[in-house]
């Protein structure tokens, strides 16, 4: 490996930052890398007058996807579930494969504030406020359609155990009853996490408010945050604690949605490697909705000094990780179905590959497994125009595996006279291109009024934020 | 140990002396100058930063935090309580045959108690966090100081109470200066 120069002083925006050296620390923060130009660069978005142009465009649209989405909710809701597409033995369709897909998004801002945290990697603290607010409102679309398919979701309390007037209880070996809980424990989590490492920055914005009412709201926000060591220990402990907890969560969230599928019977679906296989793929397609939004965020919002090239190329890196694993076990899977000799869980897995949903199959060993490939390549990983489709074909290629999961699984199972095709409705298709509305709603509020990169933490991985123990502290427990 | 009492001295309506407020440069000098405090047998200080600074605790002489204790505590209740829950329900209470499967699973029942563990950690984390640092707190003298706002931005200071037994004007503005303080002044409130 050769030695790399690294200029001193101040580097210009988009210096290339990728070559690896491993007796020299590349910077991960260009441009002026002082304290208060980092404040300066995250606190523009929420400081300025207005948006970009195109930030109102983005937004109007997704308002009205977000509208579409309570028409649906609404229509579905009064009407009920057979507005959907759903019919025997189609019990399980767009609503359960969305609620995967959403669910699965959201693992990636767990991982990389969590497990990143775990592995002290410091160019996390470029990109995990952004990936936690992604991990937030993907589990708020994710939530809606578990609640909206029990039927009659004013009956969900049921699902909770209280003593009442018929003396009986929930069952607990139902994995309603683990989703519901798994999903809730999630989102109030994630939402927790997001907010606590956020308060730091609140105050920031509070300090440099400009008018009252920013003082007033920011401020309230912020719990009067001031920056002392002795908080900043407890705070530090208390982050360390919930990353320790979201990194055992962010396994166990999509094992548990993966149990939906592996207590059942069906041929495709009754697989031990289930848990291992949701979850990777989970992460994979969270990694991909990073790396898709963070491309324009970074030119649209002025970010590309602190989400560097190296931030981008290590997202690359770890999505080309993910990959590689999900195109493992698809093939393991095909090779289990065909060793153990099964003639319906051969069936199942010829079937996903050469029957009447065929092309979902393939897509999702194009996207998933192959195309991604392509990020052995520096240039693929850099290069927005190639990252940016990479990107997009992993997350449609993680929602046709959902479909050919889920869909292609159930619809041909044991008796071929109870096969049937399935086919969307237009509420099914309505109702998902709504619940990006909702995504995408909160998310250009959050890059609007709410700083985008936590602050504090890249400050303390700037190279003068280093100091060294007066000498009788060393060694001190 | 008695203590000054700063508002014995401030005649009644004038603000009262909350301490004095000390800037420094970096994060380095701040971490000096907590070390110089700390020897000269000050005990009513603080330091605050833009982001913790590594190993300021040690120097200031900061207790390690009950935190993980309370947390592992509710943690381990937590876990009990909904297996606990379980077995009332399913096995006790109501007892049903579903599927042929015992009343009672430490697997299935895995299922429900790692969540409820984890919901519970996470918010007493959450809570007792804050309730540890004494926050919300929205009035503080130290906002008093314009100089201060800039606590989250890029500025680092100490900040010594008046009801320090050892503080005293002249000496205490003395000891920072000759700390590295770039400024140093007076909190009223």
């Amino acid at each position: 490996m050769t030695t790399i120069e690294i200029p001193q002083g101040r580097l210009d925006t988009g210096y290339d930052n990728t070559a690896e050296d491993c007796t020299n620390r590349q910077p991960l923060v260009t441009g002026e890398g002082t304290y208060h130009a980092v404040t300066k660069i995250v606190c523009a978005t929420p400081e300025a007058r207005h948006a970009p142009k195109i930030w109102y465009v983005c937004f109007t649209i997704s308002l009205m996807l977000l509208c579409l989405l309570f028409l649906t909710i609404a229509y579905q809701v009064f009407t009920g579930v057979g507005v959907w597409g759903n019919n025997s033995p189609n019990a399980w369709a767009f609503d359960i494969i969305n609620f995967v897909f959403w669910v699965g998004i959201a693992h990636a801002g767990t991982m990389i504030s969590a497990v990143l945290l775990m592995f002290r990697q410091r160019w996390r603290t470029g990109i995990n406020r952004f990936a936690e607010a992604t991990t937030v409102f993907s589990v708020l679309c994710a939530g809606i359609y578990p609640a909206i398919h029990v039927g009659r979701p004013w009956f969900a309390y049921w699902l909770i155990p209280y003593p009442n007037i018929m003396g009986d209880w929930p069952n607990f070996y139902s994995p309603l009853l683990w989703d519901a809980l798994a999903v809730s424990t999630y989102s109030t989590f994630s939402f927790l996490f997001w907010y606590f490492g956020m308060v730091p920055d609140l105050a920031t914005l509070r300090d440099r408010a400009k008018t009252r009412t920013r003082h007033t709201l920011y401020g309230i926000f912020a719990l009067g945050w001031r920056g002392s060591a002795r908080h900043w220990k407890i705070y530090d402990r208390g982050m360390i604690i919930m990353g320790g907890l979201a990194c055992a969560l962010v396994l166990a969230v999509s094992s548990t949605v993966s149990t939906d599928f592996a207590v059942s019977q069906i041929p495709g679906w009754h697989e031990t490697i289930f848990p291992p296989y949701f979850t990777v793929g989970a992460i994979f397609s969270g990694f991909a909705t990073v790396i898709a939004l963070a491309i324009p965020a970074r030119h649209l919002f002025g970010l590309k000094d602190l989400i560097t090239e190296r931030h981008m190329d290590n997202l690359g890196k770890l999505m080309l990780l993910l990959s590689s694993i999900v195109l493992y076990i698809y093939l393991i899977e095909f090779f289990t179905a065909y060793y153990a000799g099964n003639i319906y869980e051969r069936f199942a897995y010829y079937n996903r590959e050469f029957g009447p949903y065929w092309w979902m199959g393939w897509a999702m060993m194009f996207c998933n497994g192959v195309i991604p490939q392509a990020l052995w390549f520096k240039k693929a990983r850099t290069t927005w125009w190639l990252s940016l489709p990479i990107a997009l074909l992993a997350l449609f290629g993680m929602w046709t595996e959902r479909f050919s999961i889920i869909v292609t699984s159930i619809s041909r199972d044991f008796l071929p006279s109870a096969w049937h095709m399935y086919s969307p409705t237009l509420i099914d298709i309505g109702m998902f291109a709504g619940s990006f509305g909702l995504f995408f709603t909160l998310f250009l509020l959050f890059c609007r009024y709410l700083p985008m990169v936590a602050m504090a933490e890249v400050k303390s991985i700037l190279p003068q934020s280093h100091t060294h123990l007066p000498e009788e502290y060393r060694n001190v427990e | 140990m008695t203590t000054y009492n700063p508002s014995m001295d401030t005649p009644a309506g004038e603000p009262v002396l909350y301490g004095l407020l000390a800037e420094f440069h970096d994060p380095q000098s701040l971490m000096n100058a907590a070390n110089i405090l700390r020897k000269n047998g000050y005990y009513c200080w603080d330091c605050y930063s833009p982001f913790p600074v590594h190993g300021l605790d040690k120097v200031m002489g900061q207790r390690n935090s009950i935190l993980p204790v309370v947390v592992f505590v509710v943690a381990t209740l937590s876990c009990i309580g909904m297996l606990a829950l379980a077995w009332y329900c399913n096995a006790y209470n109501y007892p049903i045959v579903v599927s042929g499967k015992p009343y009672w699973g430490l697997g299935p029942h895995m299922f429900l108690a790692f969540p409820v563990t984890v919901l519970a950690s996470v918010i007493t984390t959450f809570y007792a966090t804050f309730i540890f640092c004494k926050l919300p707190l929205f009035r503080h003298p130290l906002f008093t100081s314009e100089r201060f706002q800039r606590v989250t931005d890029d500025g680092f200071f100490i900040a010594i109470e008046a009801r320090d037994a050892k503080f005293d004007i002249k000496v205490t503005t003395e000891l920072l200066n000759t700390a590295g303080a770039l400024a140093v002044e007076e909190v009223r409130d």
